[in-house]
């Protein structure tokens, strides 16, 4: 279709046809995911060696500062006249050599050798304790001791701790990286400040270099600290996670009465074949999820279209009021009410199937159909909410014209309000899509993840557990780390998969909507 | 005062044993753990808290131990004893004044069920003295995370205890853990104003019946696991734990038996008969249905005596053995787990003998003797078992005609055991008021078999 | 002729009306059972919350009307609401301060600053929030046991702000519709970056601003997950979710079952108050952010 026909169309045919081609984009979008994973590696390979080329070359162009910068941080924007930026730099590789020295080197060398076992079974007299020493290959396991009543006691509290251990080696590496970007930072800044010179100029001094951070590096300002944050309690944490995918971290590895140890791919491999009990259970609660992901994304979506509908219909009174009521469930705080949806929906004890001498086994043999509706309780107020503030967008001559075409109210829906919203609210979908794949409390505070059925399911799974409810479970009643990472690792890879796919789709489409 | 020196003298050869078995290891790359230290082989002795020298001695050790003047400890008690056990420390704080340091202890509350699995969370994090249910002890042990009982008071918890429960207490042949009430079984309570007629409290079918004429039921929880197991020990199925191997054998014609009793049963659901509590769990469905008048018999422990004490009146209430259920066309003794409630001292106290001292203060006769009386819950100490009021208090009564048919949970299960749906086969049962057949419940319970090898 | 068609015409248009009354009336009866749905569970726990009895209650009504429950919120040691309530509210402000300024400095600098790596920390920043909230929480546990502040309010208040870098999207998406020329024209008058940020962007952004400060404030009113976790067996340090959550343990329901409905009914009073009066900013800011995408 050319231009020409497009425009030719109207308001209602364009968003069909904008619609039809969002579902045709899809194996397309597939596709082109895979190739911009391709493009990417390759983007990748040409950046490491144009980085290793540019870095010989500066060298080599470089004039005696330039050069000795490539071994002492600064000297290049010190003999280039830039004192203090040239100290900053200096100060930084001292600092770096220092910490490597006195900290990072411990621990890069423990990271693969540290093991501790028990010395005697037989606990110490005075405390119960049981005595630490060194494994077959560890030498210096610190165990402080104290002396009571003329005899040494071993406080194991002070003994090896694996989480440390695994935790300041990513500490050091993130270090490391850094001070790497710094290092290559020095010889750029050494190289352009000879430039500078053999331009004849002068660079700039270290008060003009600061208000820089004001206006051009402006952004350097802002971000700092959020990101030293982020990197400190989020992004090292999540490195941190991931490395315990490849360890046997679990109950039974508690430091230090037992350190936990590199094991590979053998987490990953029982979740998908070796341990056969650990797949299935992956596999149901997998399939589970991608079902409730759907149905509690798309109930409320179309109910709540249909609820804003009625509010806002023509003629109806007190919208206000309507709308009122159905935000005062959105306000208050998830796990009360949905404590409450539990307790009242008890087959045994809860006080609707008391009321209706009944025992409707709601969050049991028909949880996952309850929770599913009790998710449409708490989100519709939401989509509603939001979907009101749309309908008021939607251009009133375009009803009116297809009133004259003879268009009745439900035609109008389909062929016009519902095309509109649904395009519009794409991304909304989207995101709610994998909220809802991660959606951690309907499930939780309802049925905890229940009704466990541990013929099908192992570590504590049940029926209606999520990837995320099975992934708190085992990081905190059943203390199984390991699994609880690889779990995690593998929702990350399903959200990213599928988010960049529906994001590509969604960006083809809005491609051909520049044509309007 | 002459023989702790002795004492001493073993402990400091033993420490240098230990010293120079440490020195050999350092460096050698094969070794693992080759090093034994000698045991220390005086013998066991008994001290007396009354007596002025153990305490000068104990607030010696603990005057060594505390950190700037102060010893800080933390315990973990379950919500309703929470309060009592407060009274104790500070009976505790007292006993062991010194003006060398300042003794703090915290208490927080944790559940005897919970508390196992909340020290294996984070062992280092567990409160240096923590009250759980004896069935946790073994993978307590097995994790490292519990310290055995410090050879000082061991002398004392062995000679003070019944034998039963020190067995639960022990692994191996090392005291782990300090006993502490000796009711963490469940026997029947039930309203004499209903049961009028004691001879139906045998027979759970004419129980039942009576409860149903009343309008109201009887309630035992076919869906817990805890409870449930007492048919497959009716039945004679084999379930056993041992060296942190379960064994269970219910997929046979003895395991079919005690699945088709549980459904017999169940056909009375809601006319006469409560099978399941749902939600809220036991205790509060307990409470709730004395206090509603739903209920009139309850197979529960004495943990929910004093609720159904104050909903129906204290003298309504009743206590019995559990009753006879029918099984395989004849009327056979309910059996139950009996079991104790323990107090462990974590590994990682950073005070570990004044953490020894108060777990044994805790559980001393003293201690055992208060507890009862101001909480009812029944002792393991030898002396007190034998006192009049304890020896007639219906509840210990109760336990004590259930005893012989009460099996020990760390002999029998462990925690892949609660985990396998066992206690799916009565909630099944419960669900579908007993109508099950044959080859399903066959089915289920080869499921579950299957499920504790895992 | 012209009459018949007339009246055929005013009598289509009787029916018409007569059509969309029934049709408003059929919406009224399906609004009004929705409605009834939907406060059904709200109205029960209030009802609840002046029951007599201490316990949970199998009836759907309360066998009397009491205001003790409230006065034990306030009286018995074991609930230490106050204390709770108060814990909230540091952790709430502190973490609703800290969190809104990172976003507003993460999302301006992404939205109208240009420099090289922009991009890459886009889609940085995009992978991040693909993983799930708690997978790392065992992680940031040891993370803040190194730093000794386990069981601490301050551990809370990290938690929550360390993370806010990554929620720029919404706000990002408000700095993207605020014409560029504002920037430019202020440039041509020689502002720097950090003026127009101050002097012209923010006062621009009050609807977001609110959004934003709304959401981080209300977060640790509702969160019980990372309190849990992180809290632990510090009592003292429950805020109001999990401090309430305790209430409903097996060992407590009997006791506390009223209570607990008298603490949800008092902290969703003032919650639902700021979110009734707020729902507009909050509209604005989730199809502000999501329909632009």
């Amino acid at each position: 279709m050319d231009y020409l026909d497009y425009v030719q169309m109207t308001k209602g045919q364009r968003f069909i046809y904008k619609l039809k081609s969002f579902f045709i984009g899809i194996p397309k979008a597939i596709a082109n995911f895979f190739k911009a994973i391709g493009l990417f590696i390759k983007k990748f390979f040409v950046g490491i060696g144009n980085f290793f080329k540019n870095y010989g070359s500066r060298f080599a162009k470089g004039d005696a500062g330039t050069k000795l910068s490539y071994i002492i941080m600064g000297a290049g924007n010190m003999l280039h006249g830039q004192i203090i930026k040239g100290l900053i730099f200096l100060a930084a590789e001292v600092g770096y050599i220092i910490f490597m020295i006195t900290f990072g080197a411990h621990y890069i060398s423990r990271i693969y050798t540290s093991q501790l076992v028990l010395l005697d079974s037989k606990p110490d007299t005075y405390t119960g304790f049981y005595k630490f020493g060194t494994g077959a290959v560890g030498k210096e396991v610190a165990i402080v001791q104290k002396t009571i009543h003329g005899e040494s006691v071993t406080n194991a509290a002070t003994a090896d701790d694996s989480n440390k251990i695994l935790l300041f080696f990513i500490l050091t590496v993130i270090v490391t990286v850094a001070f790497i970007a710094l290092y290559i930072a020095n010889t750029k800044s050494a190289y352009a400040t000879q430039q500078i010179r053999a331009e004849g100029k002068k660079p700039m001094n270290f008060v003009e270099e600061l208000k820089t951070f004001l206006d051009d590096r402006f952004h350097i300002t802002l971000l700092t600290l959020p990101v030293l944050l982020l990197i400190v309690f989020n992004v090292l944490p999540i490195i941190f996670t991931i490395c315990m995918a490849f360890t046997n971290y679990d109950e039974d590895h508690q430091s230090p009465i037992k350190l936990y140890q590199w094991v590979g791919f053998k987490n990953f491999a029982d979740v998908f074949y070796a341990d056969a009990k650990k797949s299935s259970t992956f596999g149901l609660i997998l399939v589970w999820t991608l079902i409730w992901a759907f149905f509690a994304t798309f109930s409320n979506y179309i109910v709540g279209i249909i609820v804003a509908l009625m509010i806002n219909k023509k003629g109806i009174k007190f919208k206000a009021f309507w709308r009122t009521m159905f935000v005062l469930t959105a306000a208050v705080p998830q796990f009360v009410t949905l404590l409450v949806m539990r307790l009242l929906l008890d087959d045994k004890s809860g006080a609707i199937n008391s009321a209706l001498g009944t025992s409707f086994p709601f969050l049991t043999e028909w949880a996952n159909v309850t929770v599913i509706i009790v998710n449409m309780w708490i989100g519709i107020p939401y989509t509603m909410l939001i979907t009101s503030g749309l309908l008021m967008n939607i251009p009133e001559d375009l009803y009116e014209s297809a009133r004259i075409d003879g268009a009745n109210a439900f035609q109008q829906f389909t062929k016009i309000t519902f095309p509109y919203i649904f395009f519009v609210t794409t991304p909304y979908l989207i995101t709610t899509f994998v909220g809802n794949i991660n959606n951690f409390n309907v499930i939780f505070f309802l049925t905890g993840g229940g009704p466990e059925d541990p013929t099908k399911y192992s570590n504590g799974a049940g029926k209606t557990d999520l990837l995320v409810t099975w992934l708190y479970k085992l990081t905190v009643d059943k203390s199984n780390f390991k699994l609880a990472a690889v779990i995690g690792i593998l929702v990350f890879i399903i959200c990213a998969v599928g988010s960049l796919i529906t994001f590509n789709m969604s960006k083809a489409s809005k491609n051909e909507e520049e044509f309007s | 005062m002459a023989s702790k020196s002795k004492k001493a003298v073993a402990l400091l050869l033993t420490a240098m044993t230990a010293a120079t078995a440490l020195a050999g290891c350092g460096g050698s790359e094969s070794s693992g753990p080759s090093i034994s230290v000698a045991q220390s082989s005086f013998e066991l002795e008994v001290i007396d808290f009354k007596s002025d020298e153990t305490v000068k001695y104990i607030k010696d050790t603990m005057a060594a131990e505390a950190k700037d003047g102060r010893i800080v400890l933390k315990v973990w008690t379950s919500g309703d004893d929470k309060s009592f056990e407060e009274s104790r420390l500070e009976e505790f704080k007292k006993l062991f004044a010194d003006s060398r340091y300042e003794i703090k202890i915290g208490t927080s509350e944790k559940g005897e069920d919970k508390a196992g699995s909340a020290v294996l969370e984070n062992p280092k994090k567990a409160a240096d003295v923590f009250s759980f249910a004896d069935d946790q002890l073994s993978s307590l042990a097995k994790a490292g995370a519990i310290a055995s009982v410090a050879p000082y008071y061991e002398g004392n918890v062995r000679q003070e205890n019944t034998d039963d429960s020190l067995g639960v207490s022990t692994i191996g042949t090392d005291l782990m853990a300090f006993p502490k009430t000796s009711d963490n079984g469940y026997f029947l309570y039930y309203d004499k104003r209903v049961f009028t007629d004691e001879s139906v409290l045998d027979n759970m079918d004419e129980m039942i019946k009576v409860a149903n004429a009343a309008g109201k039921n009887v309630y035992l929880n076919l869906g817990g696991p805890w409870y449930s197991t007492g048919f497959f020990f009716t039945a004679g199925c084999e379930i056993k734990y041992e060296n942190g191997k379960q064994t269970a054998k219910i997929a046979n014609e003895k395991g079919l038996s005690a699945a088709k009793a549980m459904c017999h049963i169940a056909e009375n659901q809601d006319k006469g008969f409560k099978g399941a509590p749902g939600a809220i769990g036991d205790n509060a469905y307990v409470a709730q249905g004395f206090d509603e008048g739903f209920l009139a018999a309850a197979v529960i422990g004495t943990w929910c005596g004093p609720a159904i004490k104050t909903s129906i009146g204290k003298d309504n209430v009743g206590a019995a053995k559990l009753p006879k259920v029918l099984m395989d066309g004849e009327y056979k003794q309910l059996e139950s787990f009996g079991g104790y409630k323990l107090l462990g001292v974590s590994v990682y106290s950073e005070y570990p003998f004044s953490a020894q001292t108060l777990a044994y203060f805790l559980a001393n006769e003293d201690s055992q003797l208060e507890r009862y009386n101001v909480r009812g819950l029944l002792p393991t100490n030898k002396k007190l078992a034998e006192d009049a009021t304890i020896k007639t208090d219906p509840a210990f009564k109760a336990l004590e005609d259930q005893k012989p048919f009460a099996h020990a949970q760390g002999e029998s299960v462990g925690t892949v055991y609660w985990g396998s749906g066992i206690g799916d086969v009565g909630g099944k049962a419960v669900d579908q008021k007993g109508s099950r057949t044959d080859a399903e419940l066959m089915e289920q319970l080869q499921g579950v078999e299957a499920n504790m090898k895992a | 002729m012209n009459n018949t068609k007339a009246a055929k015409n005013s009598e289509m248009q009787t029916g018409y009306a007569a059509k969309r009354r029934l049709t408003n009336i059929i919406v009224y009866v399906i609004l009004t059972v929705m409605v009834l749905i939907w406060i059904f569970p709200i109205v029960w726990l209030i009802l609840q919350s002046f029951n007599t009895v201490d316990r949970i209650s199998s009836r759907m009504l309360p066998e009397g009307f009491t205001l003790d429950h409230y006065k034990t919120l306030f009286t018995d040691d074991n609930v230490p609401y106050g204390k709770w309530i108060l814990n909230t509210f540091i952790v709430a402000v502190l973490s609703c301060v800290i969190s809104t300024l990172f976003i507003l400095m993460v999302s301006y600098t992404l939205s109208r600053l240009r420099f090289k790596s922009r991009k890459k920390l886009l889609n940085i920043g995009l992978i991040l929030g693909m993983f799930p909230g708690f997978m790392s929480m065992a992680a940031t546990y040891s993370i803040m046991e190194i730093f000794h502040l386990e069981g601490q309010l301050l551990a809370l208040v990290i938690v929550y702000s360390a993370g806010a870098g990554l929620g720029y999207q919404v706000a990002k998406g408000f700095f993207d519709t605020i014409p560029r020329s504002l920037d430019e024209a202020a440039r041509i008058d020689g502002a720097t970056s950090n003026r127009i940020f101050w002097v012209i962007i923010l006062p621009l952004s009050k609807p977001i601003i609110v959004y934003t400060a709304l959401t981080t404030f209300l977060g640790p009113w509702a969160d019980y997950i990372f309190v849990s976790y992180f809290m632990k067996d510090s009592t003292d340090n429950y805020t109001v979710a999990v401090g309430l959550y305790k209430l409903l343990d097996n060992e407590h329901i009997n006791r506390y079952f009223t209570t607990f409905c008298a603490g949800a009914v008092l902290i969703a009073i003032p919650i639902t108050i700021l979110f009734v009066v707020m729902q507009r900013f909050y509209v604005a800011g989730v199809t502000g952010g999501a329909v632009k995408g």
